[in-house]
């Protein structure tokens, strides 16, 4: 583990990376007046934070930077994946059925991570050693919990992410022209086809036949850290799942000359997130 | 068009199976107001062989972010028809997991065609369109269905190939993050019901593919098999591609 290599290839996506580290450096040089045991265990968060504070800085600067971003959120998706269908704690449990869907999610994870990387070329930034996800495999149940907040958090990075990128960036990838926009869409849609799944396994008697719907309704978080379906940052930009006002409309429940609930409203909209928000959700994850 | 116009005629009226006549009139009571009383005033027309008003006309989405808007609500509107009569006469068998799961989509549908109404200025919005689901059998889950997979997956696409058309300006940008917000519901809805046809076919490669990327589709697809389901003749060539 070199902290010192991390942090200079984070000041290759993010220049001004060590202004912001400055605080944390000389934390990091107190850890190493503390036993080399504790520093161990806390450098991981400290990495932790690195990363959010590369790539969730307020607004993500180029295209690269958003590029990065969404790489490092599929990278840490497919490690996900990997992991789980390796856990021998769900060998029992994630069978048949089951196993081949989150293979099939798997499988896209991986594609996506790989196209991410073809267009970032020699942008792309360096993958962390590994994801750490605790004991999110404990059990089956805990495992889809986890599944389902990390999908609907890449639903809503995307989301957050498409007006940043400019409509007309046409780069060349594996000989093909793609325009970015049109191609993180098409990832976007993709990752709420994950979700919904993941929503239905949840439903499903052997999770718990939770009242739980391939959508979400009310933002409710169904047991998923709560963040995931909260608000992000600007509120006005990025409201709450259970937000009803759209397109300078208060109230889509009462303003639209028929009477909808609540539920129904919420539910019809998915919502964006800056990536403050989701670095803060996925970067306790990731290690150095 | 004019099979349409003969399949709807008096005379192939008793070759129809009893679905047929029950679906069309609960359709009245379950669609939109507006989009009611346009079908049973066209309808009422199509009865009259030869009569003045045979057939609905065409209705041109417009250009620019108006005309991508247009589009959106166009394939909204054929949504909520759709789903309103899903509701209304439901397939045999129909669990009571599918139905209140059917019943929410059919909201969520619904409360898309209201917002895009209420979103795009009157003056440039399409008037309600008059679904034709003469193709489906509504008391079929199967039929019923497939067609429910047709519309989500080809709203899905519409979405994705539409979204680099739509202006970058400030207001474009609203737009796009509107039009992001739903097509990821759409999206859900196309698993969910994809799983209920097929279990584990909520991103199968039919629609995702090897780059595990969905479907983005060009007005011209979209409309072309939209258009079956819809009396009037859409043009969107003003939309781009």
């Amino acid at each position: 583990m070199n902290l010192f290599n991390i942090i200079s290839e984070l000041e290759k996506v993010d220049p001004e990376i060590m202004d912001r580290l400055t605080h944390r450096r000389s934390a990091l040089t107190a850890l190493g007046d503390i036993s080399k045991k504790m520093a161990l265990a806390a450098a991981p968060i400290a990495i932790g934070s690195a990363f959010n504070k590369a790539v969730g800085q307020q607004t993500l600067g180029d295209a690269n930077a958003v590029l990065n971003y969404a790489l490092l959120l599929e990278r840490l998706e497919y490690d996900f994946y990997v992991q789980a269908l390796a856990a021998p704690t769900l060998a029992a449990t994630l069978t048949g059925a089951d196993r081949t869907a989150i293979t099939v999610i798997r499988d896209h994870e991986n594609a996506h991570r790989t196209l991410l990387a073809a267009a970032l070329g020699a942008n792309a930034a360096p993958a962390p050693s590994r994801f750490d996800f605790g004991n999110a495999f404990a059990t089956y149940g805990s495992f889809l919990t986890f599944a389902q907040a990390f999908e609907d958090a890449g639903v809503r990075a995307y989301k957050g992410q498409a007006t940043n990128i400019p409509r007309t960036l046409n780069p060349t990838v594996g000989g093909n022209v793609v325009n970015v926009l049109t191609v993180a869409l098409q990832i976007h849609s993709v990752e709420a086809r994950h979700a919904a799944h993941v929503r239905v396994m949840r439903r499903a008697p052997a999770a718990g036949s939770q009242t739980i719907f391939p959508w979400i309704i009310n933002g409710d978080a169904n047991g998923a850290p709560a963040p995931v379906y909260g608000a992000g940052n600007p509120v006005a930009t990025f409201p709450a799942e259970g937000n009803l006002s759209q397109g300078g409309i208060m109230s889509l429940a009462t303003g639209l000359g028929a009477t909808y609930t609540a539920e129904d409203v919420s539910a019809a909209f998915d919502e964006g997130l800056d990536n403050t928000t989701v670095v803060g959700i996925a970067g306790p994850y990731v290690r150095a | 068009m004019s099979n349409n116009l003969k399949k709807d005629s008096d005379e192939a009226a008793f070759a129809k199976p009893l679905y047929v006549p029950i679906k069309r009139r609960s359709f009245f009571m379950y669609a939109g107001a507006t989009a009611g009383a346009t079908a049973l005033l066209l309808s009422g027309c199509e009865d009259d062989d030869g009569g003045g008003m045979t057939t609905p006309g065409t209705v041109n989405l417009g250009s620019g972010d108006v005309g991508v808007l247009n589009y959106a609500y166009a394939l909204e509107q054929l949504e909520a028809a759709f789903y309103a009569q899903v509701v209304a006469t439901p397939y045999t068998g129909i669990s009571t997991d599918e139905r209140t799961a059917l019943t929410a989509i059919a909201k969520h549908e619904a409360i898309h065609r209201d917002f895009f109404k209420a979103a795009i200025p009157a003056a440039s919005a399409i008037p309600g369109l008059t679904p034709n689901f003469s193709a489906v059998n509504f008391s079929d889950r199967n039929s019923v269905l497939t067609t429910a997979r047709t519309f989500e997956d080809l709203g899905v696409g519409a979405y994705n190939g539409a979204g680099r058309l739509i202006g970058d300006t400030m207001e474009g940008k609203n737009y796009l993050l509107l039009a992001g917000k739903i097509v990821s519901v759409e999206g859900r809805h196309a698993a969910y019901i994809r799983d209920l046809l097929t279990a584990g076919s909520f991103a199968g490669s039919d629609v995702v593919n090897a780059q595990g990327l969905d479907q983005a589709l060009t007005p011209a697809v979209v409309l072309a098999a939209a258009q079956p389901f819809i009396r009037e003749t859409i043009n969107g060539s003003n939309i781009g591609s």
